[in-house]
């Protein structure tokens, strides 16, 4: 009775074990190489602004600020959302002192 | 590609729960037990309902009771069971045993009175053979044909006396005597066997055969002789092995009151098993009962029908239609373990499908070749720039720097081209500014790669 039956349960969960993993595997993935993918996005942008901070005759402290705040959410290296919110305030600040200019 | 083996993949797993799920439909148990899907119906079943019990009664048991305290042995009228007088005086041997013999097919009611007199030790109803605490019945063959043959109880009556007394019971003796029926005797049973199959003696109550459970029991037909019970101390006419001899090929059925007996092919194989199961199984009511000779002859061929689809003793079993269940059964975990096994490996080969990117492509295309052309131009262009041109070279050169690491990392293409892309259009501005046509990105690049 037990010698029978475990085969089909064995395969019941193997299979089922297999179908998570298939469904969770590249899902995981996914998200980690889009966080990747995000914080370099953010990392260039970041950069961008204190190359145009440098560049800029006049100071603009509002840009300043949103920088700082890119600066401080990169270094706390949270996900793809906080990525792309630094990334989005370094983008505003290049701007400003692009403009600022 | 892709689509075609998801959809194996799912497939198979689809068939692995079809055929669990009939696996499982497979287990349902069922209490019935079948002889082979014996087609056997005829049963002696419960009280009242097979004719077993007869017209005779018995007087109340006060009456009883005073006919047993005047006389040791009391036959009520009805009464068939008979016993060999001499060994049982000789068993009693002297002492105070009173014998009361009720005639068969009582009911319960009836019974109960009979069991309520109390003054006799031994108390017989039909051939059933009783005395407080136990009932003697015979276990063999033999004993059952003296028992339903003729109504012959020696055996339990002595069996009983010696219980009572707790010494150990006489060894059985089979005092059945046979004889060969006259030629006068035979001539018209052959006569009427050859015309309708059956013969009927006189005094027997079968007024026609059991059909279809002959007909099941011995599809090739048979000869059925029906006597009624024969009378105690005389030799029995052997109908059986006379009319083996004169027809070897043919199933010959002979019955004697309740005690049936088959004669014919196969007989040393089956007629054993088939009448020890019957009796063993059918004695105790057969004794106690008065069951019409129709029914018991159609419950023993019904258990010649049982033995027969047993498949035993090397009969051909009959043809069972074909049931695709049954054959893949054994099959089922195979397949089950195969389509597992297959999904698995497909969802391994899914997963690892969509594992990191292969690297880009390398050729002039490609973002590797790109990135180079492009730091190349940046080199080029930063001999040229001033510092109105500066920030957009840096910002040109971070991006190559962040497109190399992202190639590093293995990120994915789309996101490298983008970064390439950034920094294509920064060094385009520097190369707009310094006003050097030949350094836009487009052309320097077609140049180079070219």
């Amino acid at each position: 009775m037990t010698l029978s039956v475990l085969p089909w349960l064995g395969g019941g969960v193997v299979a089922l074990a297999a179908g998570f993993a298939a469904a969770l595997l590249p899902r995981r993935r996914a998200r980690a190489e889009n966080r990747r993918v995000a914080w370099s996005s953010a990392r260039a942008a970041i950069h961008d602004a204190g190359v145009s901070r440098d560049a800029a005759r006049t100071p603009v402290p509002e840009a300043d600020r949103l920088l700082a705040r890119a600066e401080l959410l990169a270094a706390a290296r949270g996900g793809a959302d906080a990525a792309r919110e630094a990334a989005e305030h370094a983008r505003r600040a290049d701007e400003m002192w692009r403009r600022g200019r | 590609m892709r689509a075609g083996r998801d959809v194996l993949r799912w497939s198979l797993l689809g068939v692995a729960v079809a055929v669990l799920a009939v696996f499982l439909a497979a287990q349902r148990q069922s209490v019935t037990v079948s002889y082979g899907r014996s087609p056997s119906s005829a049963t002696l079943s419960d009280e009242g309902s097979a004719g077993e019990l007869s017209d005779a009664t018995v007087p109340s048991v006060a009456e009883m009771t005073a006919l047993v305290a005047a006389d040791p042995v009391v036959r009520l009228p009805g009464a068939v069971a008979h016993w060999d007088e001499a060994r049982v005086r000789a068993a009693i041997d002297g002492a105070d045993t009173r014998i009361l013999v009720a005639p068969p097919g009582l009911d319960e009611a009836e019974r109960r009175r009979v069991k309520d007199v109390q003054n006799a030790t031994i108390r017989i109803v039909g051939t059933e053979v009783s005395g407080d605490p136990y009932v003697a019945a015979p276990d063999d063959l033999p004993g059952w044909r003296a028992q339903f043959a003729t109504g012959d109880v020696t055996g339990q009556v002595l069996a009983l006396l010696a219980g009572l007394r707790k010494q150990p019971s006489p060894p059985d003796r089979d005092d059945l005597r046979w004889r060969e029926p006259a030629a006068a005797e035979l001539a018209p049973v052959t006569d009427a066997l050859r015309a309708t199959g059956r013969y009927v003696g006189p005094g027997a109550t079968l007024p026609r055969l059991p059909q279809e459970a002959a007909r099941e029991a011995f599809p090739g037909g048979a000869w059925f002789v029906v006597l009624p019970a024969q009378p105690y101390g005389r030799a029995l006419p052997a109908y059986g092995p006379a009319l083996h001899r004169l027809a070897p090929e043919r199933p010959v059925v002979v019955m004697y009151g309740d005690w049936i007996e088959y004669h014919g092919p196969g007989a040393a194989d089956f007629a054993e098993v088939a009448g020890a199961s019957f009796y063993a199984q059918y004695g105790g009511r057969l004794s106690r009962y008065a069951y019409p000779q129709l029914n018991v002859l159609g419950a023993y061929l019904a258990r010649v029908t049982d033995v027969r689809y047993a498949g035993l003793f090397d009969r051909p079993l009959p043809y069972r239609p074909f049931d695709p269940l049954r054959v893949a059964l054994p099959a089922l975990p195979w397949l089950f373990a195969g389509c597992v096994a297959g999904f698995v490996v497909l969802s391994i080969r899914t997963v690892r499908g969509a594992g990191p990117g292969r690297p880009g492509e390398v050729g002039p295309a490609g973002a590797p070749a790109r990135l180079a052309g492009l730091s190349a131009l940046a080199v080029e262009l930063s001999l040229l720039t001033d510092a109105r041109s500066d920030p957009a070279l840096v910002r040109g050169v971070a991006r190559l720097r962040a497109a190399r690491s992202a190639l590093d990392d293995g990120l994915p293409d789309r996101h490298v081209r983008g970064l390439l892309a950034d920094a294509a259009a920064e060094l385009d501005q520097v190369a707009r500014d310094v006003r050097m046509p030949g350094y836009r990105p487009d052309v320097y690049l077609r140049g180079t790669l070219s």
